[in-house]
């Protein structure tokens, strides 16, 4: 009946996509009822902590936990004699617990499981370790020399990762240029400081298999990365993600914590915890990779660019995470950010006895493009041109292929670079605040630019870039998605949901994701590489389109309407042409399910982007899609106390097409925010391998009041790969943001920082050498 | 074998009045808590372990608020910093608490932290404590004798020995602080290194008071943060400006001079480069405040 009377209207077509839509998990969060992993306890559980060296590189003399054994509410003291030589990492040069020496101050060389978080502690300052220090080396040059201290027994050198890139021929290029600009960067220790601090439950169950409790990123190959750290089958791990304060790159690898927490539940055959400290989260979680990067290139009168020759040395510390494998994308922005024809590039990671790197959002995109766009912007001023005419002058247009194969297909970087330099009137302030420099005054303004490209269709690192989505309808026409995708707190959940209702005619609230637990989902390579949108949500439209299809044959059947002729909208099977309503969802559903040739609708899909692993040679279109992106800050200098504040950001970026507004603007003033931080305020001071301020009072992040205006511009190129269009675009923001403030602190006083972050000591310093100077000139 | 890191409390007392604390005090075997925003952190990273008994204060009730009578300003040691950031009265009468108070770490630190924790943390770079040295104050310290209440004053500038050290002996609670409303053209100012607008922890800090009349600066008070093992009077920046015209580069000799009373150190927040710097910076911008705003 209710049917018939519904049959007079005809049912518009409405659309979620680009719609501001809050994530789903946001109102829990809230109002504090999430349950985070830092807040889950499970019966009988033990809790954990290590013991780490503190010392850069020592031998161990002697190590005596029998106190510790004997403190009552311990239950288990390990160290290296009591396990197997565990090997893991993806240079093989990592263990769970370091006997023999230590080589960096996070070395893992003891581990308690005791009733207690406190029990703990006390077992730990029971522990009588006797170290012999080694000659240490904490400065990669230094590292790289042959009478350095070996890092690592049985190497014969401390080199470790090599890249080499070359295209053309940089030397006749550089013949034929006009202006040849060679500068060095370094680029800072900073670290990811998510609020959740890192953390892993471990709980065996009588068989011997393991289920982890896990802030991981990355769940199908976590367990192929953990399992030999344990002497396990990968198999075996079963890996559950319960709701984490942040992950950033951070959560991308097994460290060392982890094998650690699960070989403590394996002695104890109790389920244990272990969590950091804040101030071990400071020392022992991974950082972002710094960098010496040494950029000669050079450009002719006009501006067009002619070569880039690059050599870039990475402290790799004491152990290999991700951190040293950065060149792979940053050697992309060097070949592909602007059109370059000629260009040579090598990297070279060295140990040392520094703690050591992680992916970090951006993935060495953040270091490349703080060189390269600051670099830029001394080419243009040395041509006597802005940055934004010198960007134009060697922007990209759709199709053209980059130097390592990258296709740039739907570029819109012209469009960035134009109306960033528009909507702030760009030209014109530059030239003002360049020529106020040396006008009297506390205050300097300033404004710059920067832009950059990189992947937003996924990132084939690994053989395979895809992701497995199972969608199933019930006979109420919920429907519950089950994906390889992770949710970290970025916001797939809402993505995703959106994605489905456009498909299938139902509203988001009848969507339920899975998406935690590696024994229900199927296969996805990690939440990383801007990919999750992108990737995630091209399965989930094409499980999606398979399940309307099912209902759209069932419909027809009934309907004898043909299948292309009908359309799911609002809970209903309509004519496509004027949403005149068939059948409710829910009751087809029901009707397939029940007849007498029943039929359930749940489908199933694994899709794989279009793209390539790159060759030996790092060619390869290892992306789905790329984007750009063009920031411009305006600042203003304190020159007397060399304080920067950041006035104003504008933002241009090509994202295919917004699927959540809401979301998107998140994503980049959350990446804009954290950016700034490694502009102007955060470093992780380590000396002598030594972390200096794990702390929130020294390690500064950006705090709400220091946050700029922000005016946000999205360019919509409706990418021919993506989801409806999309492209990924969580790392862009990130990226731009430090050398663009750093060009505009140029603009305002004449100073370039090539060492982030412009803290106000390095700035007033600079000025007050350069007054210095000048006065002695005089 | 029972597990008792150093530090642990055996005993937990919540007087709520002036007389039960200074008994709970008495045998100096006693750790006072008033905000605990200085007191939970030290005691929890080793630095300040407990002595054994905690005496919350926050339920004396006397010992909170600020008023002004016959010209003298009385602030109880329970005093928040939000507390003196809402005292209209107090903005009015002297302007630079609430200046101080508005750049002093966060809304949710403020609610807790006490003007008596501040000065008692005896931090160099204790913010509250920068100002009041300005004003001249003095702190008001009681304690039980074994029959009675015994009350002293100490001016604020004698009280500080070094970093974290005072003449407070071991058993006495500071109660109030209090000085004199200054005089009808006396002006204070403060200022602190950035750059964030809050939470910041001072690299330096620096207060200025003056009376500048008829172009001749008197009354000159010159204060100094973390610059030196305690806060420090500037007394030959301040010997140089008294009864001095304000006009010409006086303001930058002054700052000269005060830059060159302090001992800085070389730590990760800033190098002693920088300290001096600063101080130079911003006792010249309090002078032109002052003296030319
Ligand atoms: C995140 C953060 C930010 C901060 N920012 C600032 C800042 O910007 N500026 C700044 O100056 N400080 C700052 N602090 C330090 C701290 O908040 C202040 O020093 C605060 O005023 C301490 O007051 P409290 O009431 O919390 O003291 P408590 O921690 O309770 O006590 C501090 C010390 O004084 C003793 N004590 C307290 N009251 C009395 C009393 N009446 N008699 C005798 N002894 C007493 C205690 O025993 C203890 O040794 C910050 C602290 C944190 C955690």
């Amino acid at each position: 009946m209710a049917d018939k009377v519904q049959l007079l209207t005809s049912i518009e077509k409405k659309t979620l996509i680009g719609k501001r839509v809050p994530k789903p998990d946001s109102r829990d969060k809230a109002i504090g009822r999430t349950r985070y992993i830092n807040d889950m306890k499970l019966p009988g559980m033990l809790h954990g902590k290590i013991l780490h060296a503190g010392v850069p590189h020592a031998r161990i003399k002697r190590i005596d936990v029998s106190k510790a054994r004997d403190l009552p509410g311990v239950h288990a003291v390990l160290t290296a004699d009591d396990i197997p030589e565990f090997i893991f990492g993806m240079a093989r040069d990592n263990r769970p617990l370091k006997g023999g020496k230590v080589r960096c101050v996070r070395d893992e060389i003891a581990a308690v499981a005791a009733e207690s978080e406190a029990i703990c502690d006390a077992a730990l300052a029971l522990i009588e370790v006797e170290f012999e220090a080694l000659p240490a080396v904490f400065d990669p040059a230094e590292a790289a020399k042959d009478d350095a201290p070996r890092i690592h027994e049985g190497k014969d050198d401390n080199f470790n990762l090599k890249y080499h890139f070359g295209s053309g021929d940089v030397k006749a290029a550089e013949a034929t240029s006009d202006v040849v600009i060679d500068e060095t960067f370094n680029v800072h220790y900073v670290t990811h400081v998510c609020m959740g601090t890192s953390c892993a439950i471990a709980d065996f169950d009588p068989d011997g298999k393991l289920t982890i409790y896990s802030q991981t990123q990355y769940p199908y190959n976590f367990k192929m990365d953990l399992a030999p750290a344990l002497g396990m089958h990968a198999g075996d791990i079963r890996v559950i993600q319960p709701p984490i304060g942040g992950a950033f790159g951070s959560k991308l690898d097994v460290y060392p914590y982890e094998p650690v927490c699960v070989l403590l539940a394996r002695a104890t055959q109790r389920p244990v915890k272990l969590m950091f400290s804040r101030e071990e989260e400071f020392i022992n979680a991974p950082t972002r990779q710094p960098v010496r990067i040494h950029l000669r290139a050079g450009a002719k009168k006009d501006g067009t660019l002619t070569f880039r020759d690059i050599k870039c040395l990475l402290n790799n510390g004491a152990y290999t995470s991700w951190g040293p494998t950065v060149p792979y994308v940053m050697m992309r922005t060097f070949s592909s950010l602007f059109r370059v024809p000629d260009v040579n590039i090598d990297c070279q990671s060295v140990y040392t006895n520094n703690p050591y790197a992680g992916s970090f959002r951006g993935y060495g995109n953040v270091q490349a493009t703080y060189a390269l766009a600051i670099h830029t912007d001394i080419m243009a001023e040395a041509l006597g041109m802005s940055f934004v005419d010198l960007a134009l002058k060697n922007a990209q247009v759709s199709g053209e292929v980059t130097p390592q194969g990258a296709v740039l297909n739907e570029c819109a970087l012209a469009e960035c670079l134009t109306l960033a330099a528009d909507k702030t009137d760009f030209r014109a302030k530059e030239k003002e605040y360049a020529a106020l420099r040396d006008a009297p005054g506390r205050f300097k303004r300033g404004i710059g630019m920067a832009a950059s490209i990189h992947n937003a269709g996924g990132a084939k690192i690994h053989k395979s870039d895809g992701c497995g989505t199972i969608l199933k309808l019930d006979d109420y026409a919920r429907c519950t998605v089950i994906t390889g995708a992770s949710e970290i707190g970025q916001g797939i959940d809402a993505v995703l949901s959106q994605i489905i209702s456009e498909e299938l005619g139902i509203p988001m609230r009848d969507i339920t994701i899975v998406n935690n637990d590696s024994a229900i989902a199927p296969w996805d390579v990690g939440v990383h590489a801007s990919r999750t949108t992108f990737i995630a949500g091209n399965g989930a439209q094409r499980a999606a389109r398979k399940a309307r299809v099912q209902i759209l044959a069932a419909a027809s059947r009934q309907s004898n309407v043909p299948p292309e002729a009908l359309d799911l909208r609002e809970g209903w099977v309509v004519q496509e042409d004027g949403g005149v309503p068939v059948i409710k969802i829910d009751r087809i559903l029901r009707q397939m399910h029940f007849s007498d040739e029943p039929e359930l609708v749940m489908v199933s899909d694994y899709y794989e982007p279009p793209s390539e692993p790159e060759g030996k040679d790092h060619v390869g279109d290892m992306s789905a899609a790329y984007s750009h992106a063009v920031h411009v800050a305006e600042v203003e200098v304190d020159t007397e106390t060399g304080e920067v504040k950041v006035l104003k950001i504008t933002s241009a970026q090509d994202v295919g097409r917004i699927i959540n507004e809401l979301g998107l603007e998140a994503q980049i003033e959350g990446g804009i925010i954290m950016g700034l931080g490694y502009a102007i305020s955060e470093e992780l001071i380590i000396e002598n391998g030594q972390v200096r301020n794990p702390n929130f009072r020294d390690y500064k992040l950006i705090t709400s009041p220091e946050v700029p205006e922000l005016d946000l511009h999205f360019i919509e190129s409706h990418s021919s790969t993506g989801p409806m269009g999309a492209k990924g675009i969580a790392e862009l923001p990130t990226i731009v943001i430090a050398p663009a403030v750093a060009n505009a602190v140029h603009n305002a006083i004449g100073i370039r920082f090539h060492n982030p972050p412009m803290t106000p000591e390095k700035v007033a310093r600079a000025i007050w050498e350069k007054n210095s100077s000048r006065a002695a000139a005089e | 074998m029972q597990v008792k890191p150093s530090g642990t409390l055996d005993e937990y007392l919540a007087p709520v009045t002036i007389e039960e604390a200074a008994r709970a005090l008495a045998d100096g075997r006693a750790s006072v808590l008033a905000g605990g925003t200085d007191l939970m952190l030290q005691a929890a990273n080793g630095r300040t372990p407990y002595r054994g008994r905690l005496v919350n204060i926050r339920r004396i009730a006397e010992l909170r608020g600020a008023a002004i009578t016959g010209g003298r300003v009385r602030i109880g040691a329970l005093t928040t910093v939000t507390d003196i950031l809402n005292h209209a009265e107090l903005a009015k009468a002297v302007p630079v608490l609430r200046q101080t108070a508005d750049k002093f770490a966060s809304n949710q630190i403020r609610n807790m932290a006490t003007i008596g924790g501040n000065i008692c943390n005896a931090s160099p770079a204790g913010d509250m404590i920068i100002p009041l040295l300005a004003l001249e104050a003095e702190v008001e310290l009681a304690s039980w004798d074994g029959a009675k209440i015994r009350t002293r004053e100490v001016a604020l500038e004698k009280f500080f020995t070094g970093p974290g050290r005072t003449v407070m002996e071991r058993g006495e609670l500071l109660t109030a602080v209090s000085f004199a409303v200054p005089e009808a053209g006396h002006r204070v100012r403060f200022a602190k290194s950035g750059p964030r607008p809050a939470l910041e922890i001072s690299t330096v800090s620096a207060a200025f008071a003056a009376t500048c009349k008829d172009g001749v600066t008197t009354n000159v008070r010159i204060v100094l943060g973390a610059v030196a093992p305690t806060p420090i009077r500037a007394r030959s920046a301040e010997a140089l400006m008294e009864g001095a015209e304000c006009s010409g580069d006086l303001a930058a000799r002054a700052a000269k001079a005060a830059a060159g009373e302090i001992s800085p150190i070389d730590d990760v927040r800033a190098s002693a480069w920088y300290r001096t710097h600063l101080t130079e910076v911003f006792v010249r911008r309090l002078i032109e405040d002052v003296c030319h705003g």
